[in-house]
């Protein structure tokens, strides 16, 4: 039980400084369970229990949802609706990183609860026939940001696609001289349910380079400068849905004139 | 049966003699004078703007566009070396622009294997193999599959090398083409073994719908010629990104050409390729698909616009509506047999897009984009192209047809064993056994491996067998290896609705 309390140390520690930012957010690690609701496509339901308090949360609105083969550290708020489609209070805004922690894949039944129907989410792009507006101008310098998983430089679905997207709509519009994409990793270390948690330092230069090659694909005639920096500290962009974890793990388009 | 007049198709120039169109005219492909099924390189036959194959479900229209073509000189049809082989060799009209290992089989016994289409290079088990055999043509007789040889450490769609994050062993070497001095990856070769793709509705396989791959999380890569994103949806490891790449990699390979193609004959392949449509017109046991309120039909699909996704527009398969309440009048005018299929073929449609099920350790769907894993939907969720019924996302989706333990056990086939280097498998883990890896072989990533191309679900009953290594014998072998894969619980009547509507499309 020594580690306990340095365990305990380490939490006081690193959540002094965030503590303003994460009052009333959840934050832990938990193997998921499926819970098979059937009300069309994408309508299964994602349960997590926060071991901690004992409590069992529905993450199932998170933009990247569990692999039932692996832990997930969930980030979250408690809803403010209080239905319970899954049948547990839901966190909303939620992210489910997945772990490389494996779990014994766990299944149950609906029990009657009838999961939610699927609803195009808000953040996502329509097809190229359909033409995007012009945004206005005047055009000055502006950064763009764009989200991450845990320790990952994946492209989100329907969230990093849209706010690139948009991104990319200004940036033809506005016709910048180049771009900075700047990769941040949270790469200070961090102890939730008892694991030690921090990004690799390279998932920094991996955010930026693979935006970066992302955004060479979408305006091949604008130069694309990468940057990367550790130890990402949160911000208060919108997009990020207030969770100051979710807003360190980012990559940055900077447009520059 | 009554043929489309010729000028319902568009009038495109179309640079051919009168002549030739006249005579074109009066030479269809079930006239009198009947020319074989088969078209073998170099007959110098005139493509007629209309042409309809029978098969054991009804008949395949294949549409022209501009034609009829004679095709005396046309570098899809003319062999492009001395005695050789044609595009047209692997893919043949009557097979929906693919190849079905039945023609296979028939041209083994018309010409006691002396057919062009078992040249040794990639029409045998492997060229080492004694040619005269059947047994060394056994995959293409048997499975309709031909060889394909990629370079190994892996290539990308550009030709441009990529270093591996995995490593590659061979387990099992069935036909010699993975072993020895001049095969295998210690010579630098990989052979695997797939069907010919059809080349045919390709403005639909080319079209782009999104700007991204979210399966790869990247926006779409560039075209090299043109500048463009490509569709990704070309190849079943999508090694060639658009048509010239396709044509020059079929050409050096499957024609074992030495010179590059012409860019005269680049131009004739790439404008044929986008000419060509093809369908099922008419099912036998219920008549044609563009009637009593059915909208489907090569026509249609030559004149829609392509790369829709259908649960934003038009729902995929939705061509059959017309038949899901068919008006007791209309009912009246058909035979029970015909009233009972076309009510089948409309519930099966509506199975495809309705029939929920929980797709998992599926990568591409159930990793790395966030749909987690398991996640529930239908036949529709990957095959969802209005029309078309491939992806309109870039498909590269393991559905576990190649790879174990979700392959079937197939003897004849090489096993490899790929170890990840870097990152395991989100699947499979470290280490994978696979008949083919698939994407992974353009990629370079081990999370590919397994990745097959979607291809288009048009004309499947002139091109048995099906998946890219000939897993599924006919249509029902493709239902059943779903419902193995995904344990699905379709009922008896959901199975043979589904069959019925894929032998319509
Ligand atoms: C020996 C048989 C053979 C010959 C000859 C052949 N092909 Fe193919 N073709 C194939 C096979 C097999 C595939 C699928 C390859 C794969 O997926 O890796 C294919 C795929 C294609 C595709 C991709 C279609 C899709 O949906 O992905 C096109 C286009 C194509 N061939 C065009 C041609 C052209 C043009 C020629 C002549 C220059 C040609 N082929 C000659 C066997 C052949
Ligand atoms: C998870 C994605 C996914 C789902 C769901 C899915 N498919 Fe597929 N389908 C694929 C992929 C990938 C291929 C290509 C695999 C191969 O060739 O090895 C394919 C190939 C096919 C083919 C073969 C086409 C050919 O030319 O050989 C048919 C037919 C087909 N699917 C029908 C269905 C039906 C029916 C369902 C519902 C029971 C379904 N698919 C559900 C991904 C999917």
């Amino acid at each position: 039980m020594k580690s306990l309390a340095v365990l305990a140390a380490l939490v006081a520690a690193t959540t002094a400084q965030a503590a303003q930012d994460t009052a009333g957010l959840v934050r832990f690690v938990a193997c998921p369970v499926y819970r098979d609701t059937d009300a069309g496509r994408k309508s299964g339901c994602w349960l997590t229990d926060d071991r901690a308090t004992g409590k069992r949360w529905d993450v199932t609105e998170s933009p990247y949802k569990p692999d039932w083969n692996f832990a997930v550290l969930v980030e979250g708020k408690p809803s403010a609706h209080a239905a319970q489609p899954c049948g547990a209070p839901a966190l909303d805004p939620v992210r489910t990183s997945r772990l490389d922690i494996p779990c014994t894949r766990h299944m149950i039944p609906a029990e009657g609860f009838p999961g939610r129907r699927y609803t195009l989410p808000r953040r996502n792009i329509g097809p190229l026939s359909v033409a995007r507006a012009v945004p206005p101008g005047p055009y000055a310098e502006r950064t763009f940001p764009v989200y991450f998983e845990f320790d990952k430089d994946f492209l989100v679905y329907q969230y990093d696609d849209w706010l690139i997207d948009n991104a990319v709509t200004w940036i033809r519009a506005a016709r910048p001289r180049k771009l900075v994409v700047t990769g941040y990793a949270a790469t200070q270390a961090q102890m939730v349910s008892g694991v030690k948690l921090a990004e690799r330092p390279d998932a920094a230069r991996e955010r930026a380079e693979t935006i970066a090659e992302t955004m060479r694909r979408l305006v091949p005639d604008i130069p694309v400068e990468t940057k990367w920096k550790t130890a990402a500290k949160p911000t208060d962009e919108p997009e990020a849905d207030g969770l100051p974890w979710q807003s360190q793990r980012r990559a940055e388009i900077r447009a520059v004139f | 049966m009554g043929k489309r007049p010729m000028h319902s198709l568009p009038q495109r120039s179309f640079a051919l003699p009168l002549a030739v169109a006249v005579l074109a005219l009066s030479v269809g492909a079930r006239g009198g004078d009947v020319p074989d099924r088969w078209w073998a390189p170099g007959e110098g036959r005139v493509l007629p703007a209309i042409l309809d194959y029978d098969n054991e479900n009804g008949t395949l229209r294949t549409l022209t566009v501009g034609g009829p073509l004679n095709t005396a000189g046309h570098p899809f049809f003319e062999p492009l070396v001395k005695d050789g082989r044609a595009c047209v060799t692997c893919h043949q009209p009557a097979d929906a622009m693919s190849l079905s290992a039945a023609s296979a089989r028939r041209q083994w016994d018309r010409t006691g294997g002396k057919d062009p289409l078992f040249a040794a290079y990639d029409g045998s088990n492997c060229p080492t193999l004694p040619q005269d055999q059947r047994a060394s043509h056994s995959l293409l007789l048997d499975r309709g599959l031909i060889r394909i040889q990629r370079p190994w450490p892996t290539k990308s769609f550009n030709g441009k090398p990529v270093k591996p994050d995995f490593t590659i062993e061979v387990v099992r070497d069935p036909n010699g083409c993975n072993s020895g001095p001049n095969y295998g990856p210690k010579a630098g070769k990989i052979s695997v073994y797939r069907r010919p793709r059809p080349v045919a509705n390709m403005k639909y396989l080319l079209a782009v719908g999104f700007p991204f791959d979210p399966k790869q999380g990247y926006a779409l890569p560039l075209d090299p010629d043109d500048g463009k994103p490509q569709s990704g949806n070309l190849m079943a490891d999508n090694r060639a990104g658009n048509l010239r790449l396709q044509m020059e990699d079929a050409a050096t390979t499957h024609l074992q050409m030495l010179k590059a193609l012409s860019e005269d004959e680049r131009k004739q392949l790439q404008d044929f390729e986008l000419r060509v449509f093809t369908a099922m017109q008419m099912t036998k046991a219920g008549g044609a698909v563009d009637s009593g309120g059915a909208k489907a039909g090569p026509a249609r699909l030559r004149d829609s616009e392509p790369g829709a996704l259908g649960s934003i527009g038009e729902p995929v398969w939705s061509e059959f509506k017309g038949w899901e309440n068919i008006p007791a009048e209309d009912a009246a005018k058909l035979t029970p047999q015909q009233l009972a299929f076309r009510q089948s073929v409309a519930r099966g449609a509506r199975v495809f897009r309705e029939k929920m099920f929980l797709i998992s350790d599926t990568a591409g769907i159930n990793s790395r984009i966030g749909f987690g894993n398991p996640v529930r939907n239908s036949c529709v969720f990957c095959h969802n192209m209005s029309q078309m019924g491939n992806d309109v996302a870039p498909g590269q989706v393991d559905l576990g047809t190649t790879t174990l333990p979700f392959a079937d056990p197939w003897d004849d086939l090489p096993l490899f064993k790929v170890t990840c280097t870097g990152r395991p498998h989100p699947h499979y883990g470290k280490v994978i056994y696979t008949y083919d890896p698939g994407f992974a072989l353009t990629s370079g990533k081990c999370a590919d491996v397994g990745k097959i191309t979607l291809q288009s679900m048009r004309g499947l009953s002139a091109r048995a067998p099906y998946f890219s290594n000939g897993l599924a014998r006919d249509l029902r072998g493709v239902v059943d290896y779903y419902e193995r894969r995904y344990s699905i619980g379709y009922t008896e009547q959901e199975k043979q609705d589904l069959v019925n509507l894929m032998s319509a499309l």
